[in-house]
């Protein structure tokens, strides 16, 4: 490590590493191409396996004819439900809410097919060609049962049922309630509201989803490479459900391309090439390609949002209530529930502030689309749009600025911790802290003198503010998904130095591209007085690390580095106990820096690899008795967890000629706690407020009225391109959390914030018109119609 | 997301690629920069069973001067045209019209013949044909022929061609003029147009003289607007001339609505686009 990569380079004893902008230790490998991902794994002879998917949104299937593709050159075997029906124990969802169904999750569509782009036959090949050449020789009769395509649609009487056996299309309904609404709505000054939607959008991974399935015939055991964030969902859930014990199915998550979420759900795809695997004794391999990946993984957001909220005369909102109507796909996804993003958009619609009295309900109701799930922000980033719109809609109607009414609703440091409306407790952030330094930053007085000037030219040019708060790094007080058995609440961390000096750290916290190889190991290196460059991280292997969820919710950090840093101590205490042997000296007056022991305040020395060489190698340096594995394990739990909170503040204008957006000026400031590495945080804010910039005026999957997908391409699924991505200013605010390391969740952040700061700075820069932003994305040809519109309405209606 | 099975034949003259064609009856296409056309095999969109490489043909690839055009071959890159001095001084319009297709990585492999040949709607290199009124010339079983670029397009994404025709080079008509502009809207940089105009003038003795305009994205084949550079010559040029260029020009087209962009607001696109082109192109003294 060079000296200018430390914190504090005068501190030349104590060198600390975290909170040094020390690079990523990951990217020679993945920069150079010298990563492995799913799809270079080589094993012996593979397989490769297309999938036949449906072209019917919602249809029976009366009759499958696999026989010429059977008999189609390299075709090794055709599978279809019925085939695999006596391989696996279908994989439910289960969950303890209330007015919830579990939809099976099964490795092809059986029966009938809900979604277009769902697998219904697998062809296996000796290559990819001939599987999809194959694959066009299935025949299959479908009696189409009638498209479900919208969420509106799909709570009328008469709508087709996608589960019959459910009876209704509402997977889930809940409700949330605190105090009395109607009468706070009833008394309030001002009350603002409409109806707010946020389009289905594709998380959209560089890697696309990809599964290698290597088979051992000496055991007739699997190794399943995954292009997952959760393998350790993964595993258990196969070994279940293949009735395979851990000792013959091991689950790799190798590098992995990118998630945001759509790799953070077990897939059918997964199922199969392990159930096939088996079946046919032979390796397989799997690698989506685009459409499939925007055609099959999990999708976001979908909802539609009618809320109200009602101020007080002085700017204090008091009341809030909302229906969340979501639009969660064909099938409720495994492990999340198809109540993952509906009921986590009513759990956050109160946000950072204290709003008195309060009441959400939801219904996630099943369409003929790819199941929603897990998606960069989940829920947040559409119910801080909605409060976010609300706010700024209240103050224009009491004329007060953006900034003003947000100060005066934020809960403030004195009132940590701080329960609100939905239940969800913040713990101590800096929530008016980010306001006031985002508005610093951006220079919001001279932004808003810029904005007048402007409009005195014509111009439309808007200023967006979005203050939310979010959990991250939780623990076992609260499931990450709503009544989900599995315990997302601890991590582990298993720290071993070998005989040689040299430090494994294994985690169960899988890497996505998060740079937890190196921020792991900057905490290690500090706890445990290790030099940084001696400590190996190891992730994803289920051989090979403790058991885990995975990488999601803005958890790793906190959870895997609270893990790290109790492993260090304890691993610490071992190393001082052979080194007072070496060294002769008290345990308490002897130091670990930099690799080293060191006896306090004297020259007296020696390294982690002698003491490695004493304890393993030596016979006669220790006593038997001292000759203890410098080993250790802690597995932590948080309990609660963490908030984690930002303001966005961002200058638009739109012009009225083309009806684009140009982000002038683009301000974070966040409280992520104590920071690890200021550059991996920097990259997170940016890359997640380039996501919300996606979402806010680019990203849609578009589906006709016949549920069939118009934009499964790249050509159609517009994502932000480097041009479009402004240039940011980031604040960090570190007030330190209650967990250990004082670390705060931060990696979904900017997701949340950009939608809704830039849906208010557009409403802003169109306010001569007096447009109301209320869905998103707004593109260019939404603007013009809401121009079109205002301009028909003030033609009809001359004030 | 594998092509089909097709067979590939790499031959080294005009001749030879003209007779494999034949030989395909029909099921023959051409492969230049593949830009294009790999995506349409992968999504198998389109299924040849034979695929005549004509990469190997260096000599199909130039710019040269010829008289009073400049003729391009076939197979030059786009990265060619965008960086050659002779495109610049000569066919500045269609300099300025290259930058804008798509990105590097596609303008290094994308070929005129194969962008001209593609016939996308939305596509700088049809829409240049079209303003400069360029010809093509196209080898096929009988020999050579010419072809007016006018009754190149027939259709989006379709041509005039024969299946065995191979379009081998394009003579652009170096234009007069005293004041043009290209103006483009995508979503993003480097995507096809949601709208398009190019237009040149020459002066006349009274206000326009001579007009050139071709608009693309709004229909489907790029179109030369004769009836608009007609009227142009026949209204007095005055500061409300861009207002009703515009005008013409939007009431002459009548585009259609996708994902990315309703009618009506390409239509909007287009006249916005028109009005700033004619304000640039009255601005240069004659």
């Amino acid at each position: 490590m060079s000296k200018d990569s430390l914190a504090q380079p005068a501190d030349v004893l104590r060198p600390r590493h975290v909170g040094a902008p020390i690079k990523r230790t990951e990217d020679p490998r993945l920069l150079t191409g010298n990563g492995e991902y799913t799809a270079d794994r080589k094993p012996d002879r593979p397989l490769h396996i297309a999938f036949r998917r449906s072209e019917q949104p919602h249809a029976r299937i009366v009759r499958i004819d696999t026989a010429a593709a059977q008999t189609a050159p390299g075709v090794v075997a055709v599978l279809t439900a019925e085939d695999v029906a006596d391989d696996f124990k279908p994989v439910i969802p289960f969950s303890r809410m209330a007015n919830y169904y579990a939809t099976p999750t099964l490795p092809l569509a059986s029966g009938k097919v809900r979604y277009v782009g769902e697998a219904i036959v697998a062809v296996i090949a000796t290559s990819r060609y001939l599987a999809e050449d194959a694959v066009e020789l299935i025949e299959i009769e479908f009696e189409p049962l009638g498209a479900v395509s919208r969420s509106e649609t799909a709570v009328a009487v008469d709508a087709p049922l996608l589960h019959e056996e459910a009876g209704t299309n509402v997977l889930i309904a809940r409700e949330f309630r605190k105090g009395d609404v109607e009468a706070d709505l009833k008394g309030a000054a001002v009350r603002v509201g409409g109806r707010f939607e946020m389009t289905r959008k594709a998380p959209l991974a560089m890697e696309p989803r990809s599964y290698t399935a290597e088979y051992d015939a000496r055991r007739g055991a699997i190794t399943l490479y995954t292009s997952s964030n959760i393998p350790g969902i993964v595993r258990d859930a196969i070994s279940e459900s293949l009735g395979l014990p851990g000792s013959r199915l091991r689950v790799v998550a190798p590098d992995v391309g990118g998630s945001f979420g759509s790799k953070g759900s077990l897939y059918p795809e997964e199922l199969l090439i392990c159930i096939a695997a088996r079946k046919l004794g032979r390796s397989l391999k799997w690698t989506a390609d685009r459409l499939e990946d925007v055609s099959s993984s999990s999708q976001a957001f979908a909802e539609i949002v009618d809320a109200e909220m009602g101020f007080d005369a002085n700017g204090i909102a008091i009341a809030l209530q909302a229906d969340v109507l979501g639009d969660v796909g064909a099938y409720s996804i495994y492990p999340w529930t198809c109540g993952l993003e509906p009921v986590q958009v009513v759990s956050f619609l109160p946000g950072p502030y204290k709003i008195r009295s309060y009441r959400g309900a939801v219904r996630g109701v099943a369409t003929c689309k790819p199941p929603t799930g897990p998606y960069r922000g989940v829920g947040r980033p559409i119910s801080t749009f909605v409060t976010e719109r609300l706010m700024d809609l209240g103050a224009k109607a009491l004329g007060l600025d953006p900034i003003e009414i947000r100060r005066r609703n934020l809960v403030r440091a004195g009132e940590f911790p701080y329960r609100i409306a939905s239940g969800i407790i913040w713990d101590k952030t800096g929530f008016v802290e980010c306001l006031d330094a985002a508005g610093e930053a951006a220079g919001y007085e001279k932004l808003r003198v810029r904005q007048a000037e402007a409009r005195k030219d014509g111009r439309l040019f808007g200023i967006g503010i979005a203050s939310y708060a979010e959990l991250t790094g939780i623990g076992s007080r609260i499931a990450v998904a709503p009544g989900m058995p599995i315990n997302t609440g601890s991590e582990t961390a298993k720290i071993s130095i070998d005989s040689t000096g040299a430090i494994t750290a294994a985690f169960g916290v899988a890497s996505h591209g998060q740079g937890l190889e190196t921020t792991l190991a900057q905490i290690i290196a500090d706890d445990l007085g290790a030099s940084f460059e001696d400590i190996r991280v190891i992730q994803g292997d289920s051989d090979a690390v403790p058991m885990s969820t995975g990488t999601y919710a803005s958890r790793s950090a906190v959870l895997g580095g609270g893990a790290a840093k109790r492993a260090s101590a304890l691993l610490r205490d071992k190393i001082k106990r052979v080194a007072s042997y070496l060294l002769e000296a008290n345990h308490d007056d002897i130091e670990l820096s930099g690799g080293k022991a060191t006896v306090i305040g004297t020259d007296r020395a020696v390294t982690f690899r002698q003491v490695a060489k004493a304890v393993y190698s030596d016979m006669k340096t220790l006593p038997a008795e001292a000759r203890e594995e410098l080993s250790a394990s802690y597995t932590y739990d948080p309990i609660n967890g963490t908030t984690a909170a930002a303001t966005h503040i961002v200058a638009v204008e739109v012009d009225p000629a083309t009806c684009f957006v140009k982000i002038h000026k683009y301000v974070v400031a966040e409280d992520c706690g104590q920071i690890i590495n200021p550059m991996i945080v920097d990259g997170q804010v940016h890359g997640g407020v380039a996501q919300g910039i996606g979402a806010a005026l680019f990203e849609e999957l578009v589906y006709d009225e016949d549920a069939q997908l118009l934009s499964a391409s790249l050509v159609d699924y517009m994502i932000p391109s480097a041009p479009d991505i402004p240039d940011m200013d980031v604040v960090h605010i570190e007030s330190q959390s209650a967990v250990a390391g004082g670390f705060r969740g931060m990696g979904e952040g900017g997701t949340i914030g950009a939608p809704a700061a830039i849906a208010n700075a557009i409403a802003d820069a169109l306010s001569p018109y007096d447009i109301d932003v209320n869905l998103l994305p707004m593109n260019p040809q939404r603007i013009f119609g809401l121009i079109e519109q205002a301009k028909l309405k003030a033609k009809e209606n001359p004030k | 997301m594998k092509p089909a099975r097709f067979e590939y034949i790499p031959p080294t003259t005009l001749e030879a690629a003209v007779a494999a064609l034949a030989a395909a009856n029909g099921e023959g296409k051409i492969l230049a920069g593949g830009q294009s056309l790999l995506p349409l095999l992968n999504f198998r969109m389109a299924r040849p069973a034979v695929l005549v490489d004509l990469n190997g043909m260096k000599e199909l690839s130039f710019i040269e001067l010829r008289g009073e055009n400049v003729a391009i071959g076939a197979l030059t890159r786009h990265r060619e045209i965008e960086h050659s001095p002779l495109i610049a001084s000569r066919l500045p319009v269609m300099s300025a019209a290259i930058r804008h297709v798509a990105h590097l990585a596609i303008r290094n492999r994308g070929t005129i013949g194969g962008s001209l040949s593609h016939a996308d709607p939305a596509a700088e290199l049809p829409m240049m044909a079209m303003f400069y009124g360029a010809s093509l010339t196209v080898q096929g079983p009988a020999g050579r022929r010419t072809i007016a670029a006018k009754d190149f397009f027939v259709d989006a994404l379709t041509n005039c061609l024969e299946p065995e025709d191979i379009v081998v080079e394009i003579e652009f008509p170096i234009l007069q003029h005293d004041g043009w502009a290209f103006e483009e809207v995508a979503r993003r940089f480097g995507d096809f147009a949601l709208a398009s105009i190019a237009v040149s003038i020459r002066r006349g003795q009274f206000g326009v003289g001579e007009a050139r305009v071709a608009v693309m994205g709004v229909a489907d084949t790029p179109l030369r607007l004769e009836h608009v550079e007609q009227r142009l010559c026949e209204i007095a040029v005055d500061g409300r001339t861009p207002d009703r260029f515009a005008e013409m020009v939007t009431s002459s087209v009548s585009p259609n609505s996708d994902v990315h962009a309703s009618a009506e607001y390409r239509k909007h696109l287009l006249g916005e686009l028109a009005k700033r082109a004619m304000q640039t192109v009255l601005a240069v003294k004659g």
